[in-house]
C-alpha cells in the first residue's frame, strides 16, 4: 500500500474519541453554513497509519540517515534532549496570551537567549519574533526603513546585494518595497570595493551581506565596506546564514554591521524538519532598537507580591518598543524552536567558540582530503576551487567546470552519483557566480573518518564514466525525477477516480 | 587597534568532558591540522583581520552536561502554568486540542525530523509524498483545488493571501492596490498584514460589521472592485456568519474572497470553496499541533486555479522518474526566491513542513467521520457553555442566539481584566480579554472551549462567574 488514499477502511475508521458533551443533533446550523460533502479523506486505523508514515520515512534522507554536506544549510546533528525539552508541558501547553506571571520560566529562557545572541553578534537588542531567516531579513530591513522615515530620509529606497547573495536577500528587500541593486563580485569571489563605491549614493538604505560569504570565504575588507556604506548614510545588514563559522572569533558588531538575523535552525540546531520550522531572531544596534517588532523580554528585580512566581528574584516582562514596526508573526515567534536552541546553547555555553572552530576545522579538512584523494587518483584536473583561497571557513565551493568541459560530467551528475554512495548531495549550482558549482558544508558534528570516507567516495564518483553518471542514481527509492514533466503535467493533489 | 590578542585554541578541561558528546573531533585537532600542514587552529582564521577579532572569549556561562540542562529546563519550564494543569477557556486563535500519540511518534523519526527541504527528490520521496498527500487532505478540507505545503502561521498566510490578491487582480481593479479586511480581525494579525502590504503600497481598508457581530453586507459592496477581501469563519468573536456565504456574489469575480478558517470547524461547517472563496488561509495548529507558546505553528494556504502561478510558498507535484515510476518533486519553483530573487512572489524559504506533517498525520487518523465528530465535540461543548452561562442573571451573552463554533463573547458587569484575575486565583484560565483587540469593550470576555473541555469545568466556570459578577454588580 503506497498511497495514503488507497486506505479505504469502513466508515468511522480512525482513532477513538470520547462522546460529545451533548448529542450531535442538538447542533442546528442553517443550510448555507452546513457542510454537505465530507472531505474525501482516507480511513485508516492506527496500525495502518503508523506503517504508512514509517514506510515514507524510510524513503527520506535525514542527518540521522547519513552525512548531509548541504552547503549553506548547516546540517549539524540535532541533540535529542532538545526534543524532550520542547515537549514539556511548560512549553508545549503554553498559550502566548497567558499573563506574565504564568510564564516566568519561559520568559527567562527568552531573555537568556536574547542576551546570548546579543553577545555572540555584538548587537545591543535582539527580538525572537521572526520565525525564519527570510522573515528575519524582512523584519530588519523594515526596521531600517522606519528608522530612515523617522529621520526624514525617505529618499533612501535602494538595497545593495552582492550577486553571490542568498535569494532571500533580494526577495526580502523587494517585499519591503526597496529597489534592489546587485553588486558584482570580483573575479576571486570577494566583494568589489570599487563596485560598492560606485553604487552607493544618498538613496542607499541598506547593504545586505553574509560573511563568510556564500563561497565560504571570509571577506577581509568587510570593515572598509561598512565604512563606505556608513559614509554614504546607509546601514549594514548581516545575513546570519553563515554565522556558524565565527562564534567567539569575530562578530557582525566588530565588522561594523547595524543589524543581523540568526538562523536558530542552522547555528543552534533546531531540526530542519524537512523544510521547517525555523526561527530567525534579529539583533540590532541601539539606534534601531526602538523599531523592533514587539514584544521583547526585559528583566528587573522583583517587587512585593511577585515572589511566588519569580525565578531567582527577577521579573521577566514583555516590553513594547516605542516606534515598533508592529508584528511579523501574530504571537511571540517560534517559542518551541527558541527553547530547543536554548538547550543547545547550554550544551556549549562559552564553548560556542570551540563549536565554530570545529566547523571550520572540518570544512578545511574535508577540502584538503578531497584534493588529496583526487591527486592520488589522478583526477585533480576535473575540478578546482570555486574561488582561489588558502583557507575556507565553515563551507567551501568546488567548480566542476573542467569535468564538464573535458568529460561532459556536470555538478548535478556528481551530486546524483553521491546519492548512490549513500550521501546527501552538496548544494549545487549555488552561488551562481561559480560555474558548475558544488557547495560543501560538513559542520562540526562529523568525525574525521566520515570526512575521509566522503573524500574517497567523492573521488570514486569522479572516476565513473559520464554515461553511467548521467543515469545515476540507481540505488535510491526512485531514479532521476522528471521535473519538467511535473511542471508540464501539474498534478498537485490525488486524482480521485470519480473526477 | 593596539594590544590585539588572537584567540588560541585551548579548551579547558571541563569543556572537553562536556562537549565531547557533540564534537566527534574534539581532541583530534592536532592530527587533522598536521595533515593539512598546519600547527595551530588559529591558522584557519588567518583571513580574519586582527582588528575585528574578538579580544576575549565569549562572556557566557560554562558548558553544561545533558543532565544539568534537563534539570534546569524542568526548573524553569516547570515554573510555568501549563494549560493542562488548569481549567482553561483561553483560545482566541490557538486551540488546545488533543493530538494523538502516533503523531508525535511518527514525526520523531529522524528521517523526517532531520531532513532539509527536499531539493534532491530521489532521496526525499518520503517527505515529498507526505506533503503531496497533505496538499490533497487540505484541498479536500477547504474545497479548493490547490494547497501549498504551509506558510509560517495564520497571520503570514492571510497577509500573503492579500498581496497575492493584488498581484492577480490589480490590473483590472477599479480600486487599485486596495484590499478590505474585516474590522473584527485581531489587531496583531492586522499588524502583520500591514507589514507585508506596505512594501507594495497596498492600502488595507476595514470591512464593517453589524451590531450583532455579523458582516455588514450592505456596506460590503464598497469592496467590489478592490483586489481582495479578508474575513474569518468562524469570525474572531466566534460567530458562524451566514452572511459570509453571500459575500462573493456581492464583491464580484474580480475581487478575491479570502476566508480565514479554524480547520476543525470544517467537519461541520461548509467548506469556503463551496461558497465562492478564492483563497482559504488559517492557523493549521488545531489539527495536529500543540500550542507551544505560539509557535511553531503552520499557516494553511489554499487557492483556486487563477492564483496558482502567483501564489507564495512551496508546492509538490506528482511526476515520474526516468523509468516512468511515480515520483514526487517540488514544482513551480520559478515563483520562488532561490530562482526569481527580487521578482519572487514571496521571500519564504524555510516554512513549517514538519508541523504541516503533524497536521497530515492527524487528518489521516481522523478520517472524514472523525473530523466531523471532533467538530461536533467542540460545538456541543460550546452550546453547553452558552446554556450554563446564560443562566447567570448578572452576565450577558451578546450573541446568545447566533451560531458559534467553539468560542463566544460574555459581557460582564465589570472589567474583564479583573474577572480574569479573580478566576486565575481560583485555578481557572478564564478566557481572553477582548479589550486587547477592541479597546472600548473593557467588559468583554472571549470564552473558548475545545474537545478537551469537560462538563464539570463548564460548571466550575459558571459557578465562579456567578460569584464574581454578583460581587461586581454590588460594587
Amino acid at each position: 500500500m503506497s498511497n495514503l488514499f488507497d486506505h479505504k477502511g469502513a466508515v468511522g475508521k480512525g482513532y477513538s474519541q470520547p462522546k460529545p458533551l451533548l448529542p450531535a443533533h442538538s447542533i442546528s446550523l442553517p443550510e448555507n453554513l452546513t457542510r454537505k460533502q465530507a472531505a474525501r479523506w482516507p480511513r485508516l486505523s492506527e496500525p495502518e497509519m503508523v506503517r504508512h508514515y514509517t514506510w515514507l520515512s524510510k524513503r527520506n534522507f535525514g542527518i540521522d540517515t547519513g552525512f548531509y554536506p548541504l552547503g549553506s544549510c548547516t546540517m549539524k546533528h540535532n541533540p535529542r534532549i532538545n526534543e524532550v525539552i520542547a515537549q514539556l508541558p511548560g512549553i508545549a501547553e503554553i498559550h502566548p496570551h497567558q499573563p506574565e506571571h504564568h510564564i516566568q520560566g519561559l520568559l527567562s529562557i527568552f531573555h537568556e537567549m536574547q542576551e546570548m545572541l546579543e553577545i555572540c553578534a555584538g548587537m545591543d537588542q535582539v527580538t525572537l519574533q521572526p520565525v525564519a531567516g527570510a522573515q528575519g531579513e524582512f523584519t530588519a530591513v523594515r526596521c531600517i526603513q522606519e528608522y530612515f522615515k523617522s529621520r526624514g530620509e525617505t529618499e533612501r529606497t535602494k538595497v545593495l546585494v552582492p550577486d553571490s547573495a542568498h535569494g532571500t536577500n533580494p526577495a526580502s528587500a523587494a517585499m519591503a518595497g526597496f529597489e534592489v541593486v546587485e553588486i558584482p563580485s570580483r573575479e576571486d569571489g570577494r566583494i568589489d570595493l570599487d563596485a560598492i563605491r560606485a553604487a552607493v549614493d544618498d538613496q542607499t538604505a541598506v547593504m545586505m551581506i553574509t560573511n563568510p560569504n556564500t563561497l565560504g570565504l571570509f571577506e577581509p575588507e568587510i570593515s572598509q565596506v561598512a565604512e563606505i556604506v556608513h559614509a554614504a548614510g546607509g546601514q549594514m545588514y548581516y545575513d546570519g546564514a553563515n554565522f556558524n563559522a565565527i562564534l567567539g572569533i569575530t562578530s557582525p558588531g566588530l565588522m561594523g554591521f547595524d543589524a543581523v538575523h540568526y538562523n536558530l535552525h542552522k547555528t543552534f540546531s533546531q531540526p530542519h524538519g524537512g523544510g521547517g520550522p525555523g526561527s530567525g531572531p534579529i539583533g540590532v544596534k541601539n539606534h534601531l532598537a526602538e523599531f523592533l517588532p514587539g514584544p521583547i523580554v526585559k528583566k528587573r528585580p522583583i517587587m512585593v507580591g511577585e515572589e511566588a512566581h519569580a525565578i531567582d528574584d527577577l521579573w521577566y516582562g514583555w516590553y513594547q518598543p516605542a516606534k515598533s514596526i508592529g508584528k511579523v508573526q501574530q504571537w511571540h515567534g517560534n517559542a518551541g524552536a527558541v527553547v530547543r536552541s536554548w538547550a543547545f546553547y547550554r550544551r556549549f555555553g562559552n564553548g560556542l567558540r570551540t563549536m565554530s572552530q570545529h566547523a571550520v576545522l572540518n570544512a578545511n579538512y574535508l577540502r584538503h582530503a578531497i584534493f588529496r584523494e583526487a591527486k592520488k587518483a589522478g583526477v585533480d584536473d576535473m575540478f578546482c576551487d570555486g574561488a582561489p583561497t588558502t583557507v575556507v571557513k565553515h563551507e567551501f565551493t568546488l567548480s566542476l567546470q573542467p569535468a564538464k568541459e573535458k568529460y561532459g560530467i556536470s555538478a548535478m551528475d556528481v551530486a546524483k552519483g553521491l546519492l548512490d554512495k549513500g550521501y546527501m548531495a552538496p548544494t549545487v549550482y549555488f552561488p551562481l557566480v561559480v560555474p558548475e558549482c558544488m557547495m560543501i558544508e560538513p559542520t562540526e558534528t562529523e568525525s574525521k573518518e566520515v570526512l575521509d570516507a566522503f573524500a574517497e567516495h567523492f573521488v570514486e564518483v569522479l572516476q565513473v564514466d559520464a554515461e553511467t553518471l548521467h543515469a545515476a542514481p540507481v540505488t535510491t527509492p526512485v531514479r532521476r525525477v522528471d521535473e519538467v514533466y511535473a511542471a508540464r503535467n501539474l498534478c498537485l493533489r490525488h486524482p480521485y477516480e470519480e473526477e | 587597534m593596539t594590544g590585539t590578542r588572537t584567540v588560541r585554541y585551548a579548551p579547558r578541561r571541563g569543556e572537553v568532558i562536556i562537549m565531547v558528546d557533540q564534537l566527534p573531533n574534539l581532541g583530534r585537532e592536532q592530527e587533522m591540522l598536521a595533515e593539512m600542514g598546519l600547527s595551530d587552529m588559529d591558522e584557519l582564521f588567518s583571513d580574519i583581520p586582527a582588528q575585528i577579532r574578538m579580544q576575549d572569549g565569549l562572556p557566557l556561562r560554562d558548558p553544561q552536561s545533558e543532565e544539568e540542562i534537563i534539570a534546569d529546563a524542568n526548573r524553569l519550564l516547570g515554573n510555568n502554568v501549563a494549560l493542562c494543569d488548569r481549567v482553561s477557556f483561553l483560545g482566541a486563535g490557538l486551540y488546545r486540542n488533543y493530538v494523538p500519540a502516533a503523531v508525535f511518534a511518527m514525526i520523531s523519526r529522524g528521517e523526517f525530523l532531520t531532513a532539509y527541504t527536499p531539493y534532491q527528490p530521489e532521496v526525499s520521496q518520503g517527505m515529498l509524498q507526505a506533503m503531496w498527500e497533505f496538499q490533497t487532505l487540505l484541498s479536500e478540507l477547504v474545497g479548493l483545488p490547490i494547497a501549498n505545503l504551509s506558510l509560517y502561521d495564520g497571520s503570514s498566510a492571510s497577509a500573503e493571501a492579500l498581496t497575492c490578491s493584488v498581484r492577480v487582480h490589480n490590473r483590472k481593479a477599479t480600486q487599485k492596490n486596495v484590499v478590505y479586511v474585516s474590522q473584527l480581525t485581531s489587531p496583531d494579525k492586522i499588524s502583520v498584514m500591514q507589514n507585508y502590504c506596505q512594501g507594495g503600497g497596498i492600502e488595507i481598508r476595514m470591512l464593517k460589521h453589524n451590531q450583532d457581530g455579523t458582516i455588514d453586507l450592505e456596506s460590503a459592496i464598497e469592496a467590489a472592485g478592490s483586489c481582495g477581501v479578508y474575513v474569518e469563519q468562524p469570525n474572531p468573536i466566534g460567530l458562524l456568519d451566514g452572511g459570509i456565504t453571500q459575500l462573493k456574489e456581492i464583491i464580484g469575480k474580480n475581487t478575491a474572497l479570502i476566508v480565514g478558517v479554524q480547520p476543525v470547524s470544517l467537519g461541520v461547517v461548509e467548506a469556503p470553496g463551496k461558497y465562492g472563496a478564492d483563497m482559504v488561509v488559517g492557523e493549521g495548529q488545531p489539527l495536529g499541533s500543540p500550542i507551544t507558546g505560539g509557535g511553531p505553528l503552520y499557516g494553511i494556504f489554499a487557492c483556486s486555479q487563477p492564483y496558482l502561478r502567483l501564489m507564495p510558498g512551496r508546492i509538490v507535484g506528482r511526476s515520474i522518474d526516468v523509468d516512468g515510476k511515480v515520483a514526487y518533486c517540488l514544482t513551480l519553483s520559478t515563483r520562488e526566491q532561490h530562482i526569481r530573487r527580487h521578482r519572487a512572489t514571496s521571500n519564504i524559504c524555510t516554512n513549517e513542513t514538519l508541523i504541516a506533517l503533524m497536521g497530515a498525520m492527524h487528518m489521516a487518523l481522523l478520517g472524514p467521520e472523525g473530523l466531523n465528530h471532533l467538530a461536533v465535540r467542540n460545538m456541543t461543548a460550546c452550546l453547553l457553555a452558552k446554556q450554563k452561562l446564560s443562566e447567570i442573571q448578572t452576565i450577558a451573552i451578546p450573541h446568545l442566539h447566533s451560531n458559534h463554533f467553539n468560542e463566544f463573547v460574555v459581557e460582564l458587569p465589570g472589567k474583564a481584566m479583573d474577572c480574569l484575575a479573580y478566576l486565575d486565583g481560583n485555578g481557572i484560565v478564564g478566557g481572553f480579554n477582548l479589550s486587547a483587540w477592541y479597546p472600548n469593550r473593557t467588559n468583554w470576555l472571549l470564552i473558548t472551549v475545545t474537545d478537551q473541555t469537560k462538563a464539570e469545568e463548564i460548571e466550575l466556570l459558571a459557578a465562579h462567574l456567578a460569584l464574581w459578577s454578583a460581587k461586581a454588580v454590588m460594587a
